[in-house]
């Protein structure tokens, strides 16, 4: 039996090389962005600002409008994948285990899987051709209007992704153990009961991790509007969320010069955002979900 | 927080890169004769051939003992490239300036040398120096080329409709009313997806006869104008006005769309700047060009030019005598027809008059013929602040074409936008 404090040194040297990494590619510049926002590198006014530019961020006329059109535009963003994406995903991942689907069921997996590991970029553009009003399907500007442009774009995201949460359900619906399906089908159980009354209620912490994954990838979320939109993505803004704005704001875009400092502050925020509701999250719900032993 | 792990890792990794490079490109060893190496740093990646066979061989020749250095960065990494190099001391010897705010903000933190008394930089015109002159007035860079914009037309559509090309905004009006009438081809190729195209192709392409080119613009800097006066508001209005003309489901149209309607020859008019001279005929139309028309029949003309290249000296090159030698050479016409050739769309800036080869990248440079130039509106201090004019306008047209929003309305808000950082004392 080793001793308690060589266990523990072993153990420290066997996380260290991870530790290391991690610190290195994302503890770091996570800390030094969180620094260069607290400075200002203007001419004439270098060096410690405190929460300068924080306050600039939140108060500027100009900047302030910028950030919260992007804020809520991102909102809508993560609100189209919680109600399109989650609830078809878990449909799929239902219908795949339901039985019924019998030899098919790897074809199905495999196919419905596909768009998300297409790039961003062939998805856009794909569907930017079917929707053109003048090569494409609909001619409806969907993409040109300012009321319908984000959530096309969404739910454009939505079709790619919602291979990711299907697969994902998916891996938990199977591991619920068939013995105790059977004995709630003896008691009488028909397949909506089984499947709202048994099925998921032992997966719903999966269930509730995917929505907050769901969460943090919308609220990073970047590629697909940028691929379609460019970095001032409209029309006048419509489609802008917190990835494009930092992005626009740190390294420039064709008339605005880059600021580093806002750039910074708007990604510590975005950090700040998502690292609250995320803890929240945990804390409030993910506690009261049960999970069952089997 | 991956989105700022990547870019900063991405910066570091190019600063690194850039640094190792500049540092083992300055050193000219030759053995026995004795040459200098200068290295030249720019942003057209996509040039790289041209220069090193064409026109770089052509300087060595007439300059034996100096070896000039190719270096490019992709444009988008240009900026921070450049800065992080100079700021270290292994920048190159000579480099290309952006023009305007970028490089105004180069010259005031002493990057570039004074090029007062270069031999040949007199022979440009003020307005050809504009783009790259420090605040004392002294010239930084050597102006290399420059972009137009005009109106492509559809020579086929034209002749078969009984066209002639449009003088006049009224003429202009007149022509694109016929081209619906007759149902056939859709008269302007124009989408407003793309914010950019919008202002740079068509509010800066008809705007300057409205507002008197420089008039307009330096008024607009030194104060003495504002963008809701009636000659900027009438120019938002032209722009608002070629609505009924514009292809179905427009709002949602970009760029690419609009060159495709017009090289299938379904579109008879194409908006565009004179960059685009080989993409607009790469399926072997007959194009023409015209000039913005002007608002009344007898009035001056005036015609964009975007100063697009110019290239300045390093302030801290340890080949200065070597590098000037290759600036002076980049004044004459000697380069200018050489790089211009070979570049269709790319204007020389020069008075000295060049002849192109592309037929199309002649007919751009004879609207340069009568007309007093100007640069585009925005990008000249206006746009050095938050919110950038530039960005401003885009968003501001788009609301104009898609959302009806009237040009007073649009030009009152880029007005108050403008208003909140920019202060024309400075």
């Amino acid at each position: 039996m080793i001793r308690t404090a060589t266990r523990y040194r072993l153990l420290l040297l066997f996380v260290l090389p991870a530790l290391a990494v991690y610190v290195l590619f994302s503890v770091y510049p996570l800390v030094s962005s969180v620094v260069l926002s607290l400075f200002s590198s203007k001419a004439g006014a270098e060096g410690f600002v405190g929460l300068g530019n924080y306050v600039h961020l939140f108060t500027d006329r100009y900047t302030s409008e910028r950030f919260w059109n992007a804020l809520l535009n991102n909102v809508e963003f993560f609100g189209i994948h919680l109600v399109v994406e989650l609830p078809i995903g878990l449909l799929m991942a239902a219908l795949l285990t339901s039985g019924s689907l019998r030899r098919a069921r790897g074809v199905y997996r495999t196919l419905l899987f596909i768009p998300a590991t297409l790039s961003v970029v062939i998805v856009g553009f794909l569907w930017r051709l079917i929707i053109n009003p003048l090569w494409g399907f609909v001619k409806f500007p969907l993409l040109g209007d300012a009321h319908t442009a984000l959530p096309t774009i969404s739910l454009m995201s939505v079709w790619e992704y919602v291979g990711i949460p299907m697969i994902f359900l998916y891996t938990a619906l199977i591991a619920v153990p068939n013995d105790v399906l059977e004995a709630a089908r003896i008691d009488g159980a028909r397949a909506w009961s089984l499947f709202w009354r048994i099925k998921f209620p032992l997966i719903a912490p999966q269930f509730a991790l995917i929505v907050i994954l769901t969460y943090i990838w919308t609220f990073n979320g970047f590629d697909i509007v940028y691929a379609l939109n460019g970095s001032a993505p409209g029309p006048n803004y419509s489609t802008d969320i917190l990835g494009t704005l930092f992005y626009r704001t740190f390294f420039g875009s064709s008339g605005q010069v880059a600021d580093l400092d806002l750039g910074a502050t708007i990604a510590s925020v975005i950090f700040l955002i998502i690292l609250i509701t995320t803890a929240a999250y945990f804390a409030v719900l993910q506690r009261r979900i049960r999970s069952y032993q089997l | 927080m991956r989105s700022t792990t990547a870019p900063l890792a991405l910066a570091v990794a190019l600063a690194v890169a850039g640094a190792a490079l500049a540092g083992c490109s300055s050193t000219g060893t030759g053995s026995g004769e004795k040459t200098t190496t200068i290295t030249f740093g720019n942003w057209r990646t996509e040039d790289a051939k041209l220069w090193e066979k064409d026109v770089i061989p052509a300087f060595e020749k007439a300059h034996p003992g100096i070896v000039v250095k190719y270096q490019a960065t992709d444009t988008n990494d240009y900026n921070a490239t450049i800065q992080s190099q100079v700021e270290s001391g292994t920048g190159p010897d000579v480099m290309m300036c952006r023009p305007f705010d970028v490089n105004r903000s180069w010259i005031q933190k002493g990057y570039f040398s004074d090029l007062k008394g270069l031999k040949g930089i007199d022979g440009f015109s003020d307005t050809a120096l504009a783009a790259w002159t420090g605040s004392d007035g002294d010239p930084y860079c050597v102006p290399i080329a420059s972009v137009l914009a005009g109106f492509y037309y559809n020579k086929a559509i034209f002749q078969e409709l009984g066209l002639q090309v449009p003088k006049t905004m009224d003429d202009f009006t007149a022509v694109l009313k016929k081209i619906k009438s007759s149902g056939k081809y859709t008269p302007l190729a124009l989408g407003s997806a793309d914010g950019w195209q919008l202002s740079y192709n068509v509010l800066d392409s008809i705007g300057p006869n409205y507002w008197n080119g420089e008039d307009g613009r330096l008024g607009l800097i030194d104060g003495s104008k504002k963008l809701t006066d009636p000659e900027f508001v009438d120019a938002v209005q032209a722009v608002a006005d070629l609505k009924p003309y514009l292809p179905d489901g427009y709002s949602s149209l970009k760029y690419e769309d609009m060159m495709q309607l017009f090289t299938l020859g379904k579109a008879a008019i194409l908006p565009d700047g004179s960059w685009d001279i080989t993409a607009a005929t790469q399926t072997g139309l007959d194009v023409g060009v015209f000039a913005p028309p002007v608002v009344k029949s007898g009035d001056q003309r005036y015609l964009q030019e975007m100063p697009d290249q110019g290239v300045g000296l390093n302030a801290k090159s340890k080949h200065a005598a070597a590098a000037k030698v290759f600036l002076q050479w980049l004044t004459t016409t000697d380069f200018q027809s050489v790089y211009v050739n070979k570049v269709p769309g790319f204007f020389s800036m020069g008075q000295a008059s060049v002849s192109y080869d592309n037929k199309l990248a002649q007919a751009f440079a004879d609207l340069k013929k009568g007309a007093k130039l100007t640069p585009r509106l925005q990008l000249d201090r206006l746009s050095a602040g938050t919110p950038p004019l530039d960005d401003d306008t885009w968003a501001a047209l788009q609301t104009v074409l898609n959302d009806g929003v009237s040009a007073e309305d649009a030009t009152t808000k880029l007005q108050t936008d403008l208003d909140s950082w920019y202060n024309p004392a400075s």
